[in-house]
C-alpha cells in the first residue's frame, strides 16, 4: 500500500506548482511607532523578547505555516541589530523554509515610504503577504488566500484581502485607546468604510462615524464592526504597491490607505475586502497593553502550537506542567518558594526562598532574592532582584538590577541595565532608563534610582501626541483595568444625528459631507494661507488646492470652505498690518479671482447653488472675525465686481433661511443689507437687456 | 474553492516530495519545524514521516560501519523525539530502526561465524546474545550489559515456547522474521548493512500502509451479529474493523462524537463525507461509510456514553500510542468511557498497530498529554471570562491498563499484561532509552 500511497501524493503539489506563482511575503519589522519606548531605544521593537522567544519569531513561523517561500524582512531602527540576528538564526540556515529572505534596510519614516520602496524595486511578482513584525497567529493562511485568488479572478479590482479575528465588544487583547471601526459588506465581505474611532472612556459623545451616504444607499445589507481585532495581515496583489506609489502623502496602511483608498472608489474603482475569523488566533503586539495581553494568551495556550513548549528557538528547553506552568531545564529553585500558575521560567534562574511567582515570565540567568512577590511582571534575561522585593505588573529588562526591600509598581518600565538601589520605591508606570534619545548614556537621576542607582526617568516624547493616551492604556493596562464604552450603537446613533446637524453644510442634495473632514480642510486653509502671505502666483496656489482636493477627495463645499477661511485669514492680517478692509478684500480677491472663479460650477444654471454655498461659508467665517461684518460687505462688493456671483445668487442667499437663522448669522450680514438693497435697486432700474448682457458677458469668461 | 490553493500548507506530502530533493540535514530540519509546528500530526502520519526520513538518513550516510549507523540514527531519532515529545510513535520507529541495524550487524558477525560453525545456523538466538556482548558499539553502561546478557537468552526461548505461530508469519518486519533473509544473503563480512536495513525500514513502510487492513482481518472474532458496539472518535483503523464485520454481520454502532477536538471528523466519517482529514491516506481514500453497508450508527454526544453504556456489548476503541504497563493515550475522553464500560462490565476492545506500541513506561502521565488551544472549548471571542478564567483543553487521555480488557494488533488479540512480550519482541533493550 505503500507506493500506492506515494502515487497518490506526488501528483497532489506537482498540480499546484503549476497554478502557483512563488508566494511571498513583506515582513515590516518596523511599525515606525514609539509605543515601547524606551525599549526600542537599545533594541528593535521585534527582538523583544513575549514569553522568551523574540516576536519576530512568531512571526517568520506563521509565515512558514503559511506556507510562504519568498520573504522581503523590511527593517528600520537597529536594523543592525536585526540584521544580526536574522543571519544567525534559524531562518538563514539551508534547512530553512523560505527559499530566499531578502533583508531590507530603509531610512523610511513610515509605513507608506516603505511600500513605496517596495514599489520602486520591482521584486513582487504576484499576491503577497503583508505582515507587520509583530503579528502571532496560528492561522492557516490557505483560507483567506483561497478566497483572495477567487476574488481577484472574478474582479480585477478586489486588490486586497484583510484579516480581521472576531473578539467580542470588550477584550483584552483589543486596543483600547483607539479602536479601528470596519463597515463591511456582508454579501461580498467588501469593506466600504474605515475610520478609527478615538475611545475616550469618560466623554460621552465623542465616538463618531462619517458614512457616505451612497454607502447606505447603494448596500442593502451593512455591517458595522467594532469587534474585530485588526491582526494587520493582508493579501495584496501588486496593485496595491501601486495605488501607494500614487497617492505619495499615504503614511500609515490602515488610517491613511485603507481610509484613503475607500473614499477614492469612485476615482480608482478599486475594492477592499475582509476575511473575519472566528477559530484562530491572531493578534498584533501593538502596544503594551497587547504585549501583556498577548503573553497570556501565549501561556495559556490560545497561541497553540505557538507556545513555549514549542521550543521554538533552537536550544530552548521549555516542558508544560500543569497549571500553564513552562520550566527550561537548569532552573534552581528554593524548596520553600510558590511557583503559581502562568509562569515561564528561563534556563539558569534561580529563585530564593519562600520567594512567590504568579502569572509571570522570567528570562534566563535570573536571580530572584528571598521573600520577593512577583506578579503579573515580565522578566527578561540576566535581571537580579534583591530579597524582600515587590514587583507587580512591570516590564524588565536584561540586565536590570533591583536592590533589596524595592517596591515597582504596575505599569513601570525598567530599560536594559537600570540599577535600582536599596529601598526605592518605583511609582505607577514610571519609565526608567539608561539610554538616551541620542544614544548617550545620561546623568543618573538618585531621586529615582536612589543613591548608587544607575537610571533617569524617562519623559516621554512630544511629538506623537495621539499615542499619549496609549501611554496611559498602557501602564494602565498592566494594571488588568478594561474601560467601559459604549460601542457601536451609540456611533449609530450619532450616525444619524450627525446627518441632521450637518445639514446647513449639504452643498448639493446628494452627499452628505460632513464637516469634519479635519485633515483636509486644515492642509488646505493652511498651505492656502501661506501661499497667500507669500503672494505665490493664482495658477500655482491653484494648482496645490487641486492636488490637495484629490489625494483628500474633499467635496466643493470644504474647498470652499478652505479657501474662505484662508482667504480671510489673510485679510485680517492685513488688516491689522493697518489696511483697510476694503483695499485688503478687494487686493486679495483680484489677484486670487481665478481660486475662486474655479470652485463655483452653476453659472449658467437657475438655483445659483455654489455660489450661495460660498457666501454662506464666507458668512459662517466671519462669525468668529473682528469687524466681521464689514469684511462680509466688502467682500460681497468685490465679488460682485469681478463677476465671480452673480445678483441672482445675492438675491437667493439673502432669502435663504441658513443664512439668517440665528443671531450671529443675522449681526454678520447687517451691514451687507445695504449692498443688497443697492443691488436690488440696480436690477429694478436696469434695462433687461443689460441684464442679459452682463450675463453673457459672465458665460465668456 | 479553486485548485490553486492545494498543498500550500506545509504537511506530510509536502515533506515526502521534498525528502527527495533535499540535502538531508535540511529534510531533517524540516521534519524537526513540521513537528513542532504540529503540521504533521497523528500517529501515522509521524510514523510514516519518520521511516521514510530514516531511510533516506542510512542511504545517505556512506559508511558500512553499523556502530556509526547507530551512532547517526541515534542522534537524529533524538532531534525528532524532542521536537514533539508526546508523538511517541516517532521514538517507536527510530527504535525499531535501531534494532534493524543491531540485527543485521549481529547476522552479519553470525555468518562470519556461521562460516566456522555451520551448525549454529538452525538456532540463531544463542549467537545472538552472545554477540549482544561483544558488540563494540553499545552505547549502554556496562552494568546494563550484564544485566541484558543475563536476562535476554531466556526470554526469547520463553517466547518461541508460548508465542502464538500465527503472527510470525503474517508480519515480516518483525525482527525475528526478518532475520532469517538476512542470513542467507549475508554469506561475505563486506555484506552491506546499509542494504539491509533500508529492505527493514521499506518493510516498516510496507507495515504502516497495512495494518490498518491486518488488523481489520481479526474483525470477525470479535464482532457479533445483532451486537451494539460503542466507538469514538473517527479513528480509521476502528472504521476499517467495523466496516470489514459489516460486510457478513449486522450490528449497531453508537458513536460518541468526541468534541471538542475530534467532532467534526468524527461527524463527517459518520456521515460518509469525510475527506480523509489525514493526509497520509492519499489515493487510499475513504471507503464507503458504515451506514451504506445497512448498519445502523447513531451519533451521541459524549455526555450521553454512561447512560448508553448499560445497553453496550462491546467498546471498540481506537487510540494514539499504546504504554509498555498496557495503559493507553488516547483522544481525551477515551478515560470516561473506558470507565463507563468497567461500571457496566462491558468488555474495552483496542484496536492499534503495533507500531504505536511504546516501550516507554509512563512515569508520570501528565507529560504524557497534550495541551491544545483553548478556543476549542471557549470561544476567544468571549473577551471577559478569556481574561478571567483558565481553560484548557487536553487533546489526550491517560487510559490506565485495569480499563482495557484487550488488544488487538497487526499480531492479533493480546490481553494488556501481555504487552510486555511484544515490547521486548520489537525492540532492543539497549535502545528503550537512548
Amino acid at each position: 500500500m505503500a507506493p500506492k500511497q506515494k502515487a497518490g501524493q506526488k501528483p497532489k503539489p506537482n498540480t499546484a506548482e503549476e497554478v502557483e506563482e512563488t508566494f511571498q511575503a513583506v515582513v515590516l519589522a518596523d511599525t515606525f511607532e514609539t509605543r515601547f519606548e524606551p525599549f526600542t531605544r537599545d533594541k528593535p521593537r521585534c527582538l523583544l523578547p513575549l514569553a522568551n522567544t523574540p516576536i519576530i519569531e512568531y512571526t517568520l513561523e506563521f509565515l512558514a505555516n503559511a506556507g510562504v517561500e519568498e520573504v522581503f524582512l523590511y527593517a528600520g531602527a537597529h536594523s543592525d541589530q536585526l540584521e544580526k540576528y536574522i543571519n544567525a538564526s534559524k531562518w538563514r540556515a539551508p534547512s530553512s523554509p523560505f527559499k530566499q529572505l531578502t533583508f531590507l534596510k530603509s531610512t523610511s519614516t513610515s509605513v507608506g515610504d516603505v511600500m513605496r520602496d517596495l514599489d520602486a524595486k520591482h521584486v513582487i511578482t504576484g499576491d503577497f503577504i503583508v505582515v507587520s513584525g509583530d503579528v502571532i497567529s496560528n492561522l492557516p493562511i490557505e483560507g483567506a488566500l483561497a478566497q483572495h485568488r477567487a476574488r481577484r479572478a472574478l474582479d480585477k479590482n478586489a486588490i486586497m484581502t484583510m484579516v480581521l479575528r472576531e473578539a467580542g465588544l470588550q477584550h483584552r487583547t483589543k486596543s483600547t485607546s483607539v479602536s479601528p471601526v470596519f463597515v463591511i459588506d456582508p454579501t461580498q465581505d467588501r469593506c466600504l468604510h474605515y475610520e478609527e474611532i478615538d475611545r475616550h472612556p469618560h466623554e460621552e459623545q465623542s465616538s463618531r462615524l462619517n458614512i457616505d451616504a451612497e454607502i447606505i444607499l447603494k448596500h442593502p445589507e451593512l455591517d458595522i464592526r467594532q469587534d474585530l481585532i485588526d491582526c494587520s495581515i493582508d493579501i495584496c496583489t501588486p496593485d496595491v504597491l501601486s495605488l501607494w506609489s500614487d497617492s505619495f502623502d499615504y503614511q500609515s496602511p490602515r488610517k491613511h490607505y485603507l481610509y484613503g483608498v475607500l473614499k477614492d472608489y469612485e476615482l480608482n474603482g478599486k475594492t477592499l475586502h475582509t476575511y473575519i475569523i472566528k477559530d484562530q488566533y491572531a493578534a498584533r503586539v501593538r502596544n503594551l497593553k497587547a504585549y501583556d495581553a498577548v503573553s497570556k494568551d501565549i501561556l495559556s495556550r490560545w497561541t497553540y502550537p505557538l507556545c513555549p513548549d514549542t521550543n521554538l528557538l533552537p536550544g530552548h528547553s521549555y516542558t508544560l506542567r500543569k497549571g500553564s506552568m513552562y520550566q527550561e531545564t537548569g532552573v534552581t529553585l528554593a524548596r520553600s518558594c510558590v511557583i503559581g500558575r502562568r509562569t515561564v521560567i528561563g534556563q539558569g534562574t534561580s529563585i530564593g526562598d519562600r520567594a512567590e511567582v504568579h502569572n509571570s515570565v522570567l528570562g534566563r540567568n535570573c536571580k530572584i532574592g528571598r521573600n520577593v512577590n512577583l506578579n503579573g511582571s515580565y522578566i527578561w534575561d540576566n535581571v537580579v532582584i534583591g530579597d524582600n522585593s515587590d514587583i507587580r505588573g512591570a516590564i524588565i529588562a536584561d540586565g536590570v538590577v533591583i536592590g533589596r526591600s524595592c517596591a515597582v509598581e504596575a505599569g513601570s518600565l525598567l530599560s536594559y541595565g537600570v540599577k535600582i538601589a536599596d529601598n526605592i520605591w518605583v511609582e505607577k508606570g514610571k519609565r526608567i532608563t539608561k539610554t538616551r534619545n541620542d544614544g548617550g548614556v545620561a546623568k543618573n537621576d538618585p531621586q529615582v534610582v536612589g543613591d548608587d542607582g544607575e537610571g533617569y526617568e524617562f519623559i516621554h516624547g512630544e511629538e506623537d501626541e495621539d499615542e499619549d493616551d496609549d501611554v496611559s492604556i498602557a501602564s494602565s493596562g498592566l494594571v488588568y483595568r478594561m474601560p467601559n464604552l459604549s460601542l457601536s450603537t451609540a456611533s449609530i446613533s450619532t450616525l444619524s444625528s450627525e446627518i441632521s446637524d450637518a445639514s446647513w453644510t449639504r452643498s448639493d442634495g446628494g452627499s452628505f459631507s460632513a464637516d469634519e473632514e479635519d485633515n483636509f480642510h486644515h492642509d488646505a486653509s493652511v498651505s492656502l494661507f501661506d501661499s497667500l502671505r507669500e503672494g505665490v502666483a493664482a495658477d500655482v496656489v491653484q494648482l496645490e488646492l487641486v492636488t490637495l482636493r484629490m489625494s483628500a477627495n474633499a467635496s466643493d463645499n470644504q474647498v470652499r470652505r478652505a479657501i474662505v477661511s484662508s482667504f480671510m485669514k489673510h485679510i485680517q492680517q492685513l488688516m491689522e498690518g493697518g489696511k483697510g478692509a476694503g483695499p485688503a478684500v478687494s487686493e486679495v480677491f483680484t489677484a486670487y479671482k481665478e481660486v475662486v472663479e474655479r470652485t463655483l460650477f452653476d453659472r449658467n444654471k437657475e438655483e445659483k447653488k455654489d455660489q450661495v454655498d460660498l457666501l454662506l461659508c464666507l458668512q459662517n467665517d466671519l462669525i468668529h472675525r473682528n469687524k466681521g461684518d464689514m469684511v462680509l460687505l466688502f467682500t460681497a462688493k468685490s465679488l460682485y465686481e469681478l463677476d465671480l456671483i452673480e445678483e441672482e445668487a445675492y438675491d437667493q442667499w439673502w432669502n435663504d433661511e441658513r443664512s439668517s437663522n440665528s443671531e450671529e448669522m443675522r449681526t454678520v450680514r447687517s451691514q451687507t443689507q445695504q449692498f443688497v438693497d443697492w443691488l436690488a435697486e440696480a436690477e429694478e432700474e436696469s434695462s433687461e437687456e443689460e441684464s442679459e448682457e452682463e450675463s453673457e458677458g459672465s458665460d465668456d469668461e | 474553492m479553486p485548485s490553486s490553493s492545494l498543498a500550500l500548507t506545509p504537511g506530510l506530502g509536502s515533506f515526502l516530495k521534498c525528502l527527495k530533493t533535499n540535502p538531508i540535514d535540511t529534510s531533517i530540519e524540516t521534519l524537526i519545524s513540521l513537528l513542532k509546528r504540529r503540521q504533521i500530526r497523528h500517529s501515522r502520519s509521524c510514523a510514516t514521516a519518520t521511516a521514510y526520513l530514516l531511510r533516506s538518513v542510512i542511504s545517505a550516510c556512506r559508511t558500512t560501519d553499523s556502530a556509526k549507523l547507530i551512532e547517526r540514527v541515534q542522534s537524529v531519532g533524538r532531534r525528532l523525539m524532542a521536537a514533539q515529545p508526546r508523538e511517541m510513535v516517532v521514538g517507536n520507529i527510530v527504535r525499531r530502526v535501531l534494532g534493524l541495524i543491531r540485527d543485521e550487524a549481529e547476522d552479519d558477525r553470525d555468518a562470519e561465524f556461521a562460516l566456522s560453525d555451520i551448525g549454529s545456523e538452525s538456532q540463531p538466538q544463542t549467537p545472538r546474545a552472545y554477540d549482544d556482548a561483544s558488540l563494540p558499539l553499545d552505547r549502554d553502561s556496562p552494568s546494563f550489559r550484564a544485566e541484558d546478557r543475563s536476562s535476554r537468552p531466556p526470554l526469547t526461548s520463553m517466547f518461541s515456547l508460548l508465542s502464538h505461530p500465527e503472527p510470525e508469519n503474517s508480519l515480516p518486519s518483525t525482527p525475528g522474521s526478518s532475520s532469517p533473509s538476512g542470513r542467507f544473503t549475508g554469506h561475505g563480512p563486506s555484506k552491506d548493512v546499509r542494504a539491509e536495513v533500508l529492505e527493514g525500514i521499506g518493510e516498516i513502510i510496507d507495515e504502516l500502509g497495512q495494518v490498518d487492513d491486518q488488523i481489520a482481518a481479526y474483525a470477525l472474532d470479535h464482532i457479533h451479529s445483532n451486537e451494539i458496539i460503542l466507538t469514538h472518535t473517527s479513528s480509521t483503523t476502528v472504521q476499517k474493523f467495523l466496516l470489514k464485520a459489516a460486510v457478513k454481520r449486522k450490528f449497531t454502532v453508537i458513536h460518541a462524537e468526541s468534541y471538542p477536538n475530534n467532532h467534526e471528523a468524527t461527524h463527517a466519517t459518520v456521515s460518509g463525507s469525510a475527506v480523509s482529514d489525514d493526509d497520509n491516506l492519499g489515493l487510499e481514500a475513504f471507503q464507503k461509510p458504515l451506514i451504506e453497508h445497512g448498519i445502523t450508527v447513531i451519533l451521541i454526544p459524549d455526555s450521553a456514553v454512561f447512560a448508553l453504556m448499560s445497553r453496550v456489548n462491546k467498546v471498540i476503541l481506537g487510540t494514539h500510542s499504546v504504554l509498555a504497563n498496557g495503559g493507553l493515550v488516547a483522544a481525551a475522553g477515551t478515560r470516561v468511557i473506558a470507565r463507563a464500560a468497567k461500571v457496566h462490565q462491558t468488555p474495552v476492545v483496542v484496536v492499534s498497530g503495533v507500531y504505536k506500541l511504546s516501550p516507554v513506561y509512563p512515569f508520570d502521565f501528565d507529560s504524557l498529554i497534550e495541551y491544545g488551544d483553548p478556543s476549542k472549548v471557549l470561544p476567544y471571542e468571549e473577551g471577559d471570562l478569556v481574561d478571567l478564567v483558565d481553560v484548557q483543553n487536553p487533546i489526550y487521555d491517560y487510559v490506565p491498563a485495569e480499563l482495557v480488557d484487550l488488544y488487538i494488533t497487526n499480531l492479533g488479540g493480546h490481553a494488556p499484561s501481555y504487552l510486555y512480550r511484544i515490547v521486548s519482541d520489537h525492540y532492543r533493550k539497549e535502545d528503550i532509552s537512548f
